[in-house]
């Protein structure tokens, strides 16, 4: 029974496959732009640019809550990696970003992974134990078994799995969307507000930093390490002061189109798809399936 | 118009500052004294140098600051603190750095920020910032985040704002400040419709030029004081106020002034205010 989940699993990542080559033929350059930003603004810019963007931004976010949920509830290998194929198929080929940037992207939890799970895997010992293990300039052995590498692997599986459905989230809905579900999801408004101010903000700050940086490392501010401290500290310090001085002119332009404390704006409707229901029951239901399937034989 | 009718205008100025006094952090006098009426469907241009008062003077008469002394009139009615939020929805500002002003994360949530202050219902509010998106063009942009905007991008989303507050009077602080040619051209384009349509507007600039050939009237500021409000053609004829305004004589005054002390042109008032003007003035000539 659990060959014929094997084939199936493989059978459904050769289908997405061939999808995403349908799809993609003609358009080899796609999201090239997002290399522009840096790595941390490039999530920004994929979610702006995702495909998926249409999509309703609740539906996305309880999707991958599910997913991820059923990742680490299940505690199965199987459902892992059709939670993983699901979720790179919708953000690759139905989002539209680009598989070299999508696996980039994923190079970031994977060293965390690997170096988490080596741990788990491999253990130390002074005395040979384990079904295999290696013996280190004569003082200790490294040892691990076929159950401690199994473990590994699981593990690695499940939290690959739910990493993948929280970046199919981000990589596909931009932060202020997900501020506007989190607004409906009765967060303090406080919070809310706080995070729609930064997420503005961030990049006005950011530009100003890159333009007093640039006119610093035009005036040789950074031509050596001791240069470099110093001017780092005048630029940060700077950044203070402007970041006071110019919040009293946001303050200004706040007022002056009525802000009465409330941070109001109109949000875009984006209506839930039958078709996009249906398809997230499906394939709930099918990773039911898969851990019953694999359970019970 | 016919007389009477202008007559009612002059009587009922839109906008009435008397006697307007402003001090920043209780030292720095920035408005020492302001007198203005500003009627319907007028083209303003406000020139002066700067920290001559003008950004103060507008965000008095926005709302935004509270004068010292003096008084407010809207369409004849005090402005007294609990009438602020009138002032400021009827008095719209588009700052010099569009950057300070857009606050949302994507161009139509910017947009609604003003509508949404007045309480409107949210078709209203869609309304609206279809027809300001579509004034400015930038529907295109609508889901885009500011960030992701250009400098031309950002002050036409920065006018849809103010727009879509249908205020009477819009103000500009120095909207060509930073633009690109292509992208004042648009700008100049886009005032020259407002004004077809009769809103009100201040303009604030330094391209004597521009405030030439756009403005009906001319108000000068120095030293937190208006020293000249009048026609373009006479405050520029007036060389003590441009001096002390340190303004130059927009290029088109000049040329037609040497051209008729040459004795090339008739004299006569003529006074071209932009180049279409000038070359009917060349044709008549030859």
């Amino acid at each position: 029974m659990n060959l014929f989940i094997i084939w199936f699993l493989t059978g459904m990542a050769i289908c997405m496959t061939v999808h995403g080559m349908w799809k993609g033929r003609g358009k080899s350059h796609h999201g090239k732009g997002g290399h522009k930003h840096g790595s941390f603004l490039s999530v920004d810019y994929f979610a702006y640019a995702s495909e998926m963007r249409k999509w309703n931004a609740s539906f996305k976010m309880i999707f991958a809550m599910v997913c991820l949920l059923l990742c680490i509830l299940l505690n199965n290998i199987y459902v892992s990696i059709a939670v993983i194929l699901m979720m790179g198929y919708l953000t690759v080929v139905i989002g539209g970003l680009s598989f070299s940037h999508y696996l980039s992207m994923l190079t970031v939890p994977v060293v965390f992974l690997i170096f988490g799970t080596v741990a788990i895997a491999l253990g130390f010992s002074l005395d040979p134990v384990g079904q295999y293990r290696l013996h280190v300039l004569n003082l200790f052995y490294i040892y691990c078994s076929d159950a401690s590498l199994l473990k590994a692997g699981q593990l690695v599986f499940k939290a690959f799995g739910a990493v993948s459905a929280l970046y199919m989230m981000t990589l596909t809905t931009p932060l202020s969307e997900l501020i506007v579900v989190l607004r409906k999801a009765h967060i303090p408004k406080v919070l809310i507000e706080l995070m729609n101010m930064i997420y503005r903000y961030l990049f006005i700050m950011m530009d100003t930093h890159s333009r007093m940086k640039h006119s610093a490392e035009a005036r040789l501010g950074y031509v050596d390490f001791k240069t470099s401290c110093y001017s780092f500290g005048q630029v940060a310090g700077n950044l203070l002061i402007v970041s006071l001085k110019r919040g009293t002119d946001y303050y200004n332009a706040l007022e002056a189109r009525c802000y009465d404390g409330d941070l109001r704006f109109l949000e875009e409707k984006k209506p839930l798809k039958r078709s996009q229901i249906v398809m997230a029951a499906v394939f709930v239901v099918l990773l039911l399936a898969i851990w019953k399937i694999t359970t019970t034989s | 118009m016919d007389g009477s009718e202008k007559e009612i205008k002059e009587k009922q100025p839109i906008l009435e500052v008397r006697d307007l006094y402003f001090t920043y952090n209780d030292e720095k006098r920035a408005l020492n004294g302001v007198d203005l009426s500003i009627y319907e469907g007028e083209k303003i241009a406000v020139l002066g140098s700067n920290g001559a008062g003008k950004s103060t003077f507008f965000l008095n008469i926005n709302g935004v600051l509270k004068a010292d002394r003096g008084d407010i009139l809207y369409r004849g009615e005090k402005i007294t603190k609990k009438r602020l939020n009138h002032l400021r929805k009827n008095v719209g500002i588009v700052f010099q750095d569009a950057d300070n002003q857009i606050i949302a994360s994507t161009v139509m949530a910017e947009v609604s920020f003003g509508p949404m202050n007045l309480k409107l219902p949210e078709k209203e509010v869609l309304r609206r910032v279809d027809k300001a998106l579509d004034y400015m063009n930038i529907t295109a942009f609508r889901n885009r985040p500011p960030h992701y905007l250009s400098g031309g991008e950002k002050k036409r989303v920065s006018i849809a704002d103010i727009i879509a507050m249908e205020s009477e009077v819009i103000i500009f602080d120095e909207p060509t400040a930073a633009l690109d040619p292509l992208n004042a051209a648009i700008l100049e384009e886009v005032l020259g419709k407002m004004g077809r349509e009769g809103r009100t507007m201040l303009i604030s600039t330094h391209d004597v030029d521009f405030a030439y050939r756009w403005a009906e009237r001319v108000i000068v500021f120095c030293q937190g004081k208006i020293i000249a409000d009048d026609t373009p053609l006479k405050v520029f004829q007036q060389e003590d106020i441009l001096q002390r305004a340190n303004l130059k004589h927009p290029m088109m005054y000049d040329i037609y002034r040497i051209l008729k002390e040459k004795g090339i042109v008739p004299g006569g008032e003529l006074y071209p205010k932009n180049i279409a003007e000038f070359e009917k003035m060349v044709d008549m000539l030859s």
